[in-house]
């Protein structure tokens, strides 16, 4: 690859990095919490919508981005609503919600524009430039002329990292995820703690979905979220439930996807299902070494009825 | 994903309500023998969602026209994994559909099993590649569409690189591919062409990186083979032409000229709603069953369209050749280059 084919790529990377950063980063708060909050494909897809249909109603990308976080966060409060509030069991109810909230996207969309579908022109989060850094070469470009949601994603990961290891309300959080017996003991509201954890989840991967809408593909389309949420919870364990950690590890994965398109488009001549398992092989390697220490947080997944 | 959209889709949407309400008036109406017999009853599967103005939004267009045309009470279902291909086509065939349109290759196994559990349902695959006496496959000759549109990108690029985004490559759409290179290369042999396959028909991010993969090696025309996420690669492209590049990209298996005006050179359109349409007119003579159906240029199905906002760029040169190469295709003088996957069929056909 030459010097202009490297930036190329590394800016591939990070536009595709940054959604699963996103989503991974609420997540991780959410996981945290001791709640796993499958259905954030779900959240992803609502918040395309969300974020498109927000950004034409409202002539503008931004109020689309809010919009998107809301609809990510009305389809994490119905997990929510299941999981935290009955008890149900998380996998299974965001399993559902996945799967209904890639259903109900579709049927809206194609109430609101037609069966058969067409590109919407939206107005789109175009790109900014951040003057001086974006001038560091070879990675100034990548990172620092990005959409504003990438910066965002910049400075959540540290914000999220000191309220979750420096303050008091993370480590009432933690506690309801590592020891919920021992929180609710010390007065810790469990079931609050975890709902406002994984509205915090819905709305990043809200914000994750309009980022694709808006930023990257400029429209939407039915099933575009293609996964990612299900990329954000792996990209969680390699990132060892840290914000920071997360981050990287969400880069990585974008630099993983990105480099597969480019080594097609450099033309080798092998079978391209052998490029598109290069991120999954990447993830098993990382997981089995670098990771191999990390664990989840002892009450992931385990509901909690409140003994008061 | 595509599992889990499947399942969603196929209970949530209209189909299901569509079956439900066949399956009421069908009860009511028990008695009145001409009314149910002057129609019949046609069903369309997809594993994608047909709002993706292509592939499945043209069959999708095709099962409404059997019923305004034909006077066919209709209903559509979203089907994803294979488990779900059998169960949908049992529930049609149970419940007394006459015809099922199995939009794309990966239903031909399971229609073939249907098929021999049903005998008086007749199965109809596009792209399918297994023949039995009610399951047919209807073949597009896509690759007649698809090397016109080669020699309008080999006129059109200027840096002598064109670039093909696929989704899965499944015979028919490494079919086309095939054929675009070829027709590029009918223009001019030095011209290089790129392909990526992305894995995903509906995944809008990869589709749009494999496209700006493309477009920063140098490729200035993108030919697409993909469903709802061809939308980025129109979105890519326009991005190099917004910041002054020159750039197009072809629209792929529906006439897409419409849906991004500013950056589609033209299409290889499948005219899917007529091809279904004179299928379904076969079917009632009483003539499907035991052999393929080909539908090409030569019925007017397949062709490749200029897009008229753009059509004025094009060099009358490229025009002409291109309407000449149509007509000797028609005509049965030029062999285009294909991936057989269809039993039975040999390379001379």
């Amino acid at each position: 690859m030459s010097q202009v084919e490297l930036t190329l790529f590394l800016e591939s990377a990070v536009r595709l990095g940054i959604p699963l950063a996103l989503a991974a980063m609420g997540e991780t708060i959410t996981e945290r919490s001791g709640v796993i909050n499958i259905g954030l494909e779900g959240s992803i897809i609502a918040g395309a919508l969300g974020g498109a249909l927000g950004a034409l109603a409202f002539e503008g990308a931004g109020l689309g981005v809010m919009s998107g976080a809301m609809a990510g966060m009305l389809v994490g409060l119905v997990f929510a609503a299941f999981a935290i509030g009955l008890g149900a069991d998380q996998i299974i109810t965001g399993t559902a919600v996945t799967i209904g909230g890639l259903g109900m996207t579709g049927a809206i969309y194609q109430a609101r524009f037609g069966a058969t579908g067409t590109e919407l022109s939206l107005p789109t989060l175009a790109p900014v430039a951040i003057p001086v850094l974006s001038e560091i070469p070879l990675v100034g470009s990548a990172l620092f002329a990005q959409a504003p949601t990438a910066y965002f994603a910049y400075l959540m990961a540290p914000i999220a990292w000191y309220l979750l290891f420096k303050t008091a309300w993370g480590l009432e959080l933690r506690a309801t995820g590592e020891a919920p017996a021992a929180a609710e003991a010390a007065g810790v509201r469990v079931r609050l703690v975890r709902l406002v954890a994984t509205l915090f989840g819905g709305a990043m991967a809200g914000i994750a979905g309009a980022h694709l809408a808006l930023a990257h593909a400029g429209t939407f389309a039915e099933n575009m979220s293609a996964g990612k949420g299900f990329i954000a919870i792996a990209v969680v364990v390699l990132g060892r439930w840290n914000p920071i950690l997360v981050l990287f590890a969400a880069l990585f994965f974008g630099a993983a996807s990105a480099l597969q398109f480019f080594l097609q488009a450099l033309a080798f001549a092998l079978a391209y299902q052998i490029f598109l398992a290069i991120p999954n092989m990447q993830t098993l390697a990382a997981l089995a070494g670098w990771v191999g220490k990390s664990r989840a947080p002892a009450a992931l997944a385990l509901p909690w009825e409140p003994h008061r | 994903m595509h599992l889990i959209s499947g399942l969603l889709n196929s209970r949530h949407s209209r189909p299901v309500v569509a079956v439900l309400v066949a399956l009421v008036a069908g009860s009511a109406c028990g008695g009145e023998s001409a009314e149910t017999e002057s129609t019949f009853r046609a069903a369309l599967l997809t594993s994608g969602p047909v709002s993706d103005a292509g592939w499945y939004a043209g069959a999708y267009d095709g099962l409404l026209l059997l019923e305004d045309s034909l006077g066919a009470s209709v209903s559509h279902q979203q089907t994803a994994t294979p488990a779900e291909f059998d169960e949908a086509f049992i529930a049609y065939a149970s419940s007394g559909y006459d015809i099922i349109f199995a939009h794309g290759n990966e239903y031909q196994d399971a229609a073939i099993r249907a098929g021999e559990q049903f005998p008086d349902v007749t199965i109809i695959v596009s792209g399918g590649g297994r023949v039995s006496a009610n399951v047919v496959p209807l073949i597009f000759r896509l690759e007649e569409g698809s090397y016109l549109a080669g020699m309008a990108a080999a006129y059109m690029t200027e840096s002598k690189v064109v670039g093909m985004v696929g989704g899965v490559a499944i015979p028919p759409a490494q079919g086309t591919f095939v054929a675009f290179e070829a027709g590029v290369h009918a223009v001019d042999p030095e011209i290089e062409v790129l392909e990526v396959f992305t894995g995903d028909w509906n995944d809008v991010a990869a589709a749009k990186e494999a496209t700006v993969a493309q477009l920063s090696r140098g490729a200035d025309v993108i030919i697409h083979n993909l469903d709802a996420a061809s939308f980025a690669v129109f979105q890519a492209v326009r991005e190099v032409v917004d910041d002054g590049a020159v750039a197009y990209a072809v629209g792929m298996n529906s006439d897409q000229n419409a849906v991004a005006p500013d950056v589609i050179l033209g299409s290889a359109v499948i005219r899917i709603a007529d091809a279904f349409l004179a299928t379904a007119q076969l079917w009632q003579d009483g003539r499907v069953g035991g052999a393929p159906i080909y539908a090409s240029t030569e019925q007017g199905v397949i062709d490749f369209v200029f897009n008229p906002a753009l059509v004025d760029r094009v060099p009358a040169e490229a025009v002409d050749h291109i309407a000449r190469t149509k007509q000797a295709i028609r005509a049965g003088e030029i062999e285009i280059p294909r991936v057989i996957f269809v039993e039975g069929e040999d390379e001379g056909r």
